[in-house]
């Protein structure tokens, strides 16, 4: 098993494949995508986990592996999908700039984290590939919520954001330890339900889940 | 005997065209056409007579033969059963681009040539096109060629492993969609319609007949099978032979023949599962693609592999 994981290089393609997870969500139009993409992240996520708890024999990482796989996998998703169905809106996400230019500018923010995490930063950890891909999501998923307009869409790249965080975080310190892992996941989950109530509530004050339309509150 | 493998894909190729039609029917819950319909095609139409419009010049008479060797050209560059060929000595990427771009140029002026307004709309469309194909072909190829050092063809071959690392992948699938849009299938052009909404290459050749006709379609079917053979080449290379004796291309021939009818089953599959976008879409799919490729070029400078 660890002979055929190296041999392989499993790593890399988990990794590859969470960016480009991230990557897509320039292209989607309608959240529900969106949601399907975060779980597919989530996953990737668990099995790298696992995989990298294999390679270093690291028995407290399958832990890790499983919380993942359970609260963003599946709990956060189900959680979203309701949701969704709540607020009953038009489920097209109005971007800001067209798809084409948005996924212009992730893959050259791709390039630039590659470009300057070349030299000058040393990892010591299982992958140094691994934190400049991590970097590279927290960056997208940032520019995902910069660049849409529907707040449940800013929710969906927060989650992103905190993947590539935990990613990065993970490619450092092999993980932390179980408790503190506890309480991030705990927050996040917490956080969704707050954010998606939020999401709601304005869906029913306002009648729109737009956020520019919050600018009329100026005075 | 390696000297001919080329003529492994000019006389195949109708063949190839002919499964992928059978595989699709089949899918669809129809009997279709058999698989060798496409060589009685050929033949019927080489032996018609043909009308050309007084209107045209000499581009018109001259662009299916300039199509036509251009795709056999091309068929010369890349290795189909072996990598140890004289010929594989000129076989480069980047002038086997080249090349398909002489055929296309040709193929776009002949359809503007007549005059007709379908011609040009196809041929605008078939521009458009190329403009967001080529780069993206140039780039999923440039990948493999860093890995090998070397631009030529047979060198990328002997090279590479199957998909042993994840920017390559990331390039097949760039090259895949690519080859489709070059082929003029589904999600691009409709290979099976001449509905004028639609239609990209069968609009540029609209005024052909006859012999004519039958050379465009002939340099199509090549130029297909070019494409698959190129792809299986640079990323799904075992089972090419490395030598030239006569058992170890018959070895090859057999693998080959099998990955071609993969290549074939996956496109019946897209055909059939899929829609064709509007042409206004197709920025967004072709630029979904060429961030593909551009990730993957990334990604093996990043990773080193």
């Amino acid at each position: 098993m660890k002979n055929w994981l190296e041999a392989y290089s499993i790593i890399d393609f988990i990794s590859v494949g969470l960016l480009l997870t991230a990557v897509t969500l320039n292209a989607f139009k309608s959240i529900e995508s969106y949601v399907k993409a975060y779980t597919i992240n989530s996953w990737l996520l668990a099995s790298l986990i696992t995989a990298v708890a294999v390679l270093m024999n690291e028995p407290h990482l399958y832990v890790a592996a499983l919380l993942t796989a359970a609260t963003k996998g599946v709990l956060i998703p189900l959680i979203l999908r309701k949701i969704i169905r709540q607020m009953r809106i038009t489920h097209i996400i109005q971007p800001a700039i067209s798809n084409a230019l948005s996924l212009a500018v992730s893959s050259l923010l791709v390039a630039v984290v590659y470009a300057s995490l070349k030299t000058g930063i040393t990892v010591t950890g299982f992958s140094r590939n691994v934190l400049q891909i991590a970097i590279a999501v927290i960056l997208i998923s940032l520019f995902i919520m910069i660049t849409r307009k529907k707040a449940l869409v800013m929710v969906l790249g927060l989650l992103f954001m905190e993947n590539g965080l935990f990613l990065a975080g993970f490619s450092l310190t092999f993980g932390m330890p179980t408790i503190i892992e506890l309480g991030v996941l705990f927050d996040v989950l917490m956080g969704v339900i707050i954010l998606g109530i939020f999401a709601v509530q304005i869906r029913r004050t306002f009648a729109s889940a737009d956020l520019d339309k919050l600018t009329v509150l100026k005075g | 005997m390696e000297y001919f493998q080329f003529l492994i894909i000019i006389i195949f190729s109708p063949l190839v065209n002919g499964v992928i039609k059978k595989l699709k029917a089949n899918m669809q819950g129809r009997v279709g056409a058999g698989v060798f319909q496409p060589y009685y095609d050929l033949l019927r139409l080489f032996k018609k007579g043909m009308v050309v419009s007084r209107v045209t010049s000499w581009i018109f008479s001259a662009a299916p033969y300039v199509v036509f060797t251009s795709a056999a050209a091309a068929a010369l560059l890349v290795p189909v059963l072996t990598t140890q060929s004289g010929f594989t000595m000129m076989g480069d990427v980047i002038a086997l681009i080249a090349v398909f771009a002489l055929g296309r140029f040709f193929m776009a002026l002949a359809g503007l040539d007549a005059g007709t307004a379908f011609g040009g709309e196809g041929s605008s469309r078939e521009m458009t096109v190329a403009i967001l194909v080529e780069p993206m072909m140039m780039l999923a190829l440039f990948t493999a060629a860093i890995t090998a050092g070397s631009t030529n063809i047979a060198r990328i071959v002997d090279a590479q492993h199957a998909l042993s690392s994840p920017s390559h992948l990331l390039a097949f699938a760039a090259l895949m969609v690519a080859i489709t849009a070059e082929t003029g299938r589904v999600p691009v052009d409709n290979p099976d319609t001449h509905l004028e909404l639609t239609m990209i290459h069968e609009g540029m050749i609209l005024e052909y007949s006859g012999r004519c006709l039958a050379l465009m379609e002939w340099a199509h079917y090549i130029k297909q099978m070019v494409l698959f053979t190129l792809a299986i080449d640079i990323f799904l290379p075992m089972g090419i032979a490395q030598a030239s004796g006569a058992g170890a291309l018959a070895l090859a021939g057999g693998i080959y023949a099998a990955k071609i009818l993969g290549l074939c089953m996956v496109m019946a599959v897209v055909e059939s599962t899929r829609a064709k976008v509007r042409f206004f879409q197709l920025p967004s799919i072709l630029g979904g693609a060429f961030v593909l490729a551009f990730l993957s070029l990334v990604t093996h400078i990043m990773m080193g592999k």
